[in-house]
């Protein structure tokens, strides 16, 4: 598909584009779990703007989703455009998986975990890398045990948002 | 899950208040850029003056800058406490199978925290004297350039002000909708993986019909105000520079320069 036909979009899918980027921000600042492990819920709002907005249009959501929490909250991290970056590729990937495809569990098996190793080890190791300075072996140790965990319980969590918002999108 | 405030913005009226947030965001973000030239003692001693220069310049309390702080306090020890173990090379004082505390180790953590108790000292800054419209207003201004790739840069704007209008509206309806569903007994915080990821959907489903809603709504009443599309429309919220911003600029200018001056080569 030419890039311009992916650039289009129709003023309400736009509005809707922004309120679903507001539902991200808000869901980031919400976690489950134990007091043991903490899981933000920010990945839901990523997994809806793929799905529902597809790879180009996601990532944009992803991007801007960054940048308002940013401008509201402060980014714990500092401002920096890895993280950005980082933000626009999750949804990017759950687009290529589930933008307009029917909710298939290796789809959500294989895109969580390409999210989680691209994402969340690769990139953002990499970015702690240059911000810090840190070494990439002990990053990688620090990141370990909650990156072997979280996968599996996203999963379970997008199987049961995928299914309940494809409801929603037939009623309609 | 408790509640949460939103914006960090403080009321101020110091200088860095009366910065321009272009000009702020530039700084704090080269300001990352910038640390890469500290090396060596001099330079991590001119970067954490300067900063806490940028802080004091605020006049705000230090309690607010500790509440930036605070969240990632663990992260940051935990982190330089991790380089300190497996950094290796100088002075050897403690090994431990693969874990060595050296001198290079010592040095490198205590780098490493200044650097993020650093960024996070200035992006706590910018967040907390700026006010979150401003901020978006700023972003949109960096973001012109992209204009020559054809990034419908007007588009972003415009999702970028609805998702900011909209995060407190959504944060409200939340927890209506939360409440809404504990009073029907649903338990957001209790049972096994299963139940809680579960327990998502009563809070989701809700949440986004009624992002649906709004959205159409606002669509009909946008365009039934005459929105047909982002060009050729004019602005009503303008940022203008003034003379706080060359004040900005050269502070960061003498930073630079120092920096180059002392680093090791």
């Amino acid at each position: 598909m030419p890039i311009k036909k992916m650039l289009e979009i129709e003023l309400r899918d736009l509005i809707l584009l922004g309120i679903i980027v507001a539902m991200k921000i808000i869901l980031e600042r919400f976690t489950i779990g134990t007091s043991l492990a903490h899981i933000g819920l920010g990945f839901i709002g990523s997994v809806l703007l793929g799905y529902m907005f597809g790879p180009v249009w996601g990532a944009a959501g992803g991007g801007i989703a960054d940048l308002v929490s940013s401008a509201l909250f402060g980014n714990q991290g500092g401002f920096f455009i890895g993280f950005t970056l980082s933000a626009m590729v999750g949804p990017f990937i759950y687009g290529l998986f589930f933008y307009q495809k029917p909710v298939k569990i290796w789809r959500i098996v294989v895109a969580v975990l390409l999210v989680s190793i691209i994402v969340n080890v690769g990139m953002n190791t990499l970015w702690l890398h240059f911000l810090y300075n840190v070494d990439y072996k002990a990053a990688l140790v620090q990141r370990a045990p909650m990156e072997i965990i979280v996968p599996w319980v996203q999963m379970i969590v997008v199987y049961f948002v995928l299914m309940a918002i494809s409801r929603i999108k037939i009623n309609r | 899950m408790n509640k949460i405030l939103i914006g960090r913005y403080i009321t101020g009226d110091s200088i860095v208040y009366k910065m321009d947030p272009r000009g702020k965001l530039v700084a704090t973000i080269l300001f990352i850029f910038v640390i890469f030239l500290a090396n060596n003692p001099a330079t991590y001693a001119i970067l954490t003056i300067f900063s806490l220069v940028a802080v004091a310049a605020t006049k705000l309390k230090g309690k607010v800058f500790w509440d930036g702080v605070k969240p990632i306090i663990w992260l940051i020890l935990f982190t330089s406490l991790l380089q300190l173990f497996f950094t290796v090379g100088g002075k050897v004082y403690w090994q431990w199978m693969m874990l060595a505390v050296s001198s290079y180790g010592i040095i490198n953590a205590i780098y490493i925290f200044i650097r993020f108790t650093l960024i996070v000292l200035i992006s706590t800054v910018m967040t907390v004297t700026t006010m979150p419209l401003e901020i978006a207003d700023a972003i949109e201004w960096l973001l012109t350039p992209l204009k020559l790739f054809k990034v419908p840069v007007d588009k972003i704007a415009l999702v970028m002000s609805i998702a900011l209008r909209f995060v407190p509206t959504l944060f409200d309806q939340t927890f209506k909708i939360m409440n809404a569903q504990r009073a029907r007994g649903a338990d957001f915080n209790n049972g096994g993986l299963i139940t809680r990821a579960k327990a998502i959907t009563p809070l989701l489903v809700p949440l986004f019909i009624s992002s649906l809603e709004t959205a159409i709504d606002l669509a009909t009443a946008m365009e039934s105000r005459g929105y047909r599309g982002d060009q050729g429309r004019t602005r009503y919220r303008i940022l203008q520079w003034s003379l706080y911003d060359l004040i900005n600029l050269v502070y960061f200018i003498i930073l630079v320069i120092l920096l180059l001056i002392f680093r090791t080569h």
